[in-house]
């Protein structure tokens, strides 16, 4: 393999790993406050960022929160003809939220300090 | 056929073939997942034109449906081998995966070994007041390791074997058989979070 294509795929590796670690706070981000139902977690984290790759994999993280207590989901009967499962933050899942982002806050704060020379092209 | 039913019975196909591939897993968990899945392909739909084209841009979004059931069951297995931590409920979700999957088969292969193995120890360890001369560790002419006989009676030893640790294999074998149970808990748990890691990193470079 060309090792230029190489440096691009383990770029692409650490860029999935990264989104992954996000997901899990912006989807608690997103029910900050209010409940949503899947389709609508999915369209504000496509509008707010570029964290979501598959749509495949927001539903069984969802499923896997709610496991964890982090949320909590109820049916809801629709306009459209068909209930929707919305879901809504536990108190767990607040405390949790607060918790990730405080540690993402010092840690963005940290790499930003860290990357300042990069973003000057200083080498 | 009429073009009006065939997106309508792609979307009932889809679901059809991911409520098969949900089968195993807890009923009432698998027919929310359905339902959850039935609600966001309608709902998707619903704000495009309703063509075959937009039913098959939607399903390909959401991945097949062995991809999607796949991610479910194995955080299924992860829970269940989590919130257990009993060797009988982790053997049954390793037979479970491992027909989902070759690294199941061989995680499941790796685990009967170590079971077994601690089985044997501790078989050792209790029959040995029973039948303290044909149960032990002995030390074969052929210069191997082997646990002898685990019933009395049964096979013979072998001329010019030789015993080693004699009544202390109830201890030891209490200890280490089940210090190998308890470590091989702890593998099949760690393969099953490392496997679901990875696969949720495939299907995302995939679908990037």
């Amino acid at each position: 393999m060309h090792p230029g294509n190489q440096n691009s795929d383990s770029g692409d590796k650490w860029e999935v790993q990264l989104r992954k670690g996000c997901l899990e706070l912006a989807i608690l981000a997103a029910l900050w406050g209010r409940r949503l139902y899947g389709l609508e977690i999915l369209r504000q984290l496509e509008d707010d960022s570029d964290l979501v790759l598959s749509e495949g994999t927001i539903y069984p993280l969802l499923s896997r929160l709610k496991a964890s207590g982090l949320v909590a989901s109820e049916w809801v009967e629709s306009d459209a003809g068909h209930p929707r499962k919305y879901y809504a933050l536990t108190a767990a899942g607040e405390a949790r939220a607060l918790e990730m982002a405080a540690i993402w806050g010092r840690f963005s704060a940290s790499m930003t300090k860290l990357l300042t020379p990069l973003a000057k092209g200083n080498r | 056929m009429t073009m009006t039913d065939e997106p309508q019975q792609k979307i009932e196909a889809y679901v059809n073939r991911l409520r098969g591939r949900l089968r195993g897993m807890n009923a009432e968990t698998a027919r929310e997942i359905v339902e959850e899945m039935h609600s966001h392909i309608v709902d998707k739909v619903a704000m495009t034109g309703g063509t075959t084209a937009d039913v098959d841009a939607v399903l390909a979004a959401l991945g097949t449906p062995e991809e999607l059931a796949s991610q479910y069951r194995v955080d299924d297995l992860l829970s269940q081998a989590e919130s257990s931590r009993s060797p009988v409920r982790i053997l049954h979700s390793l037979f479970r995966w491992a027909s989902l999957s070759f690294a199941g088969f061989f995680v499941l292969l790796g685990s009967l070994f170590g079971y077994f193995l601690g089985i044997v120890f501790i078989g050792c360890a209790v029959l040995k007041p029973f039948h303290p001369r044909t149960t032990g560790l002995w030390v074969s002419s052929s210069g191997g390791h082997n646990i002898a006989t685990l019933l009395h009676g049964s096979g013979g030893l072998q001329p010019g074997a030789r015993e080693l640790l004699g009544w202390w294999i109830v201890p030891i074998g209490l200890v280490v058989g089940c210090g190998l149970i308890v470590l091989t808990t702890q593998f099949a748990v760690w393969c099953v979070r490392l496997y679901r890691l990875s696969r949720v990193s495939t299907h995302g470079r995939e679908a990037a």
